[in-house]
């Protein structure tokens, strides 16, 4: 079965600019996968290949195993979040996702289920322009739902959200991908992804340099190992005298061997153990060492 | 067909229908006003000449063009394009369907136009006791060749705004081309194969001194136009990337 999501050898360049640089990946089904990169990085111009409206230079970006473009019923596979400025000032947001119910054979009662969904059901029938930008977000996440689709594709979806809002999409995400749809999120907000994503896919300079579970990336980015021990001073002498380096924290140490090594050390010497854990690195760490110090000024 | 109610339904829920078809408005009564209350009785009583006071009528036809064009490249302004195409991802499709919608949109509004001026001349005519004759074959051709026009006309912006992709400059370039550009074709006498004059010909049918196509062979021409158009504009949005 194909995957939700895939990229094989993805290339756009866009003139002499390489925007995306031969990547490839695949989103399981039924997670949420966090896309992240710094500006500039492909992210967008990715996301739009993969929805047919960028045109790869190489290589292929599939939805169910083909090209966005051949999907029978695209609204009904996948649901999109784009840019929140993308709408006529002049329409209503309700009529707005009429207008999308319309073209893709919905019934147009359907807008104003997903409306209540996003909770924007009192400005439903007021004109765009005097929509807040989060209501704009939210009016994109309603006309992403319209089809009830399987898999939802969100460029920075919590941009212009409240605190209210970004716990609300949170919810909802989970929510939808604990109901077996899959999600694929980009966004700038570490913090964000930290909270809501099982795995994240990593672009840096237009090229893929990580993907995996976030808990591995996190756990392996690391290595250290915490550990305290109503007998401290006895533990110390023994992580010494077998090598392992540990430096005195609040009430025990951090020691630079996997949990397992050092687990073992003390039970050879009959240590209790109050604590023993492989120490993370934030999801904000492992950014900033993959993508080097080089992540500002370049906009998508 | 869908689409083409998609189309229709983007035109109804904003307000550039009213504002053009407020235009229009504004022109006809203008003008019908002038004529009325400016010409001499004999010259209002015959009903060839009811009928050029009625023809301003085809000012929709103008009108029309500005509908497709915005209708195309406002997709684009608006940044909207990037949400019709996940809908509807064969661009091609979109653009019949727009090119459809444009022209139905099109004939209406210059049958809507029809209608107000007729009304609107027969009100005034009456006040100065002048017959009516405006049901006469010269005005009903005119009703029929307006609408034709215009249908023509909003299909054909569809396809030039889709080519352009930016409104205004689509807007300004088709009102100087039929300004200063097709006048220009006199000078070599090929000015009647002008898009501009192609289209009057449709509503000029029959008029007397007309140095315009036959009205069939305007619409064949008509028809050549508007294919060439979204061929244009539909190769132009094939190969578009919507950043």
């Amino acid at each position: 079965m194909a995957a939700p999501l895939e990229v094989r050898g993805l290339t756009k360049r866009f003139g002499s600019t390489t925007a995306v640089e031969g990547l490839t990946f695949a989103v399981p089904a039924g997670r949420i996968t966090g896309f992240l990169g710094p500006n500039g990085a492909g992210k967008t111009t990715t996301l739009r290949m993969l929805l047919g409206l960028v045109r790869p230079t190489n290589g292929e970006a599939l939805v169910d195993g083909q090209p966005y473009r051949k999907l029978a019923d695209p609204v009904r596979s996948v649901g999109a979040v784009l840019e929140a400025s993308s709408y006529h000032p002049g329409r209503s947001g309700r009529n707005h996702l009429r207008v999308l119910a319309t073209a893709a054979g919905i019934p147009t009662a359907r807008a104003d289920e997903t409306l209540a969904q996003v909770e924007l059901s009192s400005p439903a029938r007021r004109p765009v322009k005097t929509y807040s930008l989060g209501m704009r977000q939210r009016l994109s996440v309603a006309a992403a739902l319209l089809g009830n689709p399987s898999l939802l594709v969100l460029d920075e979806p919590a941009n212009g959200l409240d605190p209210e809002g970004i716990r609300w999409l949170r919810n909802f995400l989970r929510s939808f991908a604990d109901g077996g749809g899959t999600v694929f999120i980009s966004s700038h907000v570490l913090a964000e992804i930290a909270q809501l994503a099982d795995e994240v896919v990593i672009i840096h300079k237009a090229r893929l340099v990580a993907h995996e579970p976030l808990a591995a990336l996190t756990g392996r980015a690391a290595g250290a190992t915490i550990v305290r021990s109503p007998d401290a001073e006895r533990l110390g002498e023994r992580l010494a005298a077998a090598g392992i380096d540990a430096t005195h924290t609040d009430g025990g140490f951090r020691a630079t061997a996997p949990p397992e090594r050092v687990g073992e050390v003390a039970a050879a010497a009959g240590i209790v153990l109050h604590e023993l854990r492989g120490e993370s690195a934030s999801l904000e760490e492992v950014f900033l060492e993959l993508t080097g110090d080089d992540e500002e000024g370049e906009e998508e | 067909m869908r689409l083409v109610n998609a189309e229709l339904l983007k035109l109804r829920t904003t307000r550039l229908l009213l504002w053009l078809g407020l235009l229009i408005l504004g022109l006809e009564i203008l003008v019908i006003t002038i004529h009325a209350f400016q010409d001499s009785l004999d010259s209002l009583a015959g009903p060839r000449q009811q009928r050029d006071v009625v023809s301003i009528a085809a000012v929709s036809a103008l009108i029309s063009l500005i509908l497709g064009i915005v209708a195309s490249a406002g997709e684009f302004t608006h940044g909207t394009i990037g949400q019709t195409f996940l809908v509807a991802p064969v661009r091609e499709r979109v653009l019949g369907a727009k090119v459809g919608a444009a022209a139905i949109a099109g004939a209406a509004l210059g049958l809507a136009s029809c209608a107000f001026a007729w009304g609107y001349a027969a009100l005034l005519l009456r006040s100065r006791s002048v017959p009516i004759h405006l049901a006469s074959g010269a005005s009903l051709r005119l009703v029929l060749g307006t609408a034709l026009a215009a249908a023509f006309t909003g299909a054909f912006g569809i396809g030039f705004g889709s080519l352009l992709r930016r409104q205004t400059a689509a807007i300004v370039i088709a009102l100087v081309w039929l300004l200063v550009g097709e006048p220009l074709l006199g000078v070599a006498h090929v000015d009647r194969y002008g898009p501009g004059h192609v289209v009057a010909s449709l509503f000029e049918a029959g008029n007397q001194g007309s140095d315009l196509l036959a009205f069939g062979a305007g619409i064949g021409v008509a028809l050549v136009y508007v294919a060439v158009a979204a061929l244009l504009g539909g190769s132009s949005l094939r190969r578009a990337d919507i950043t």
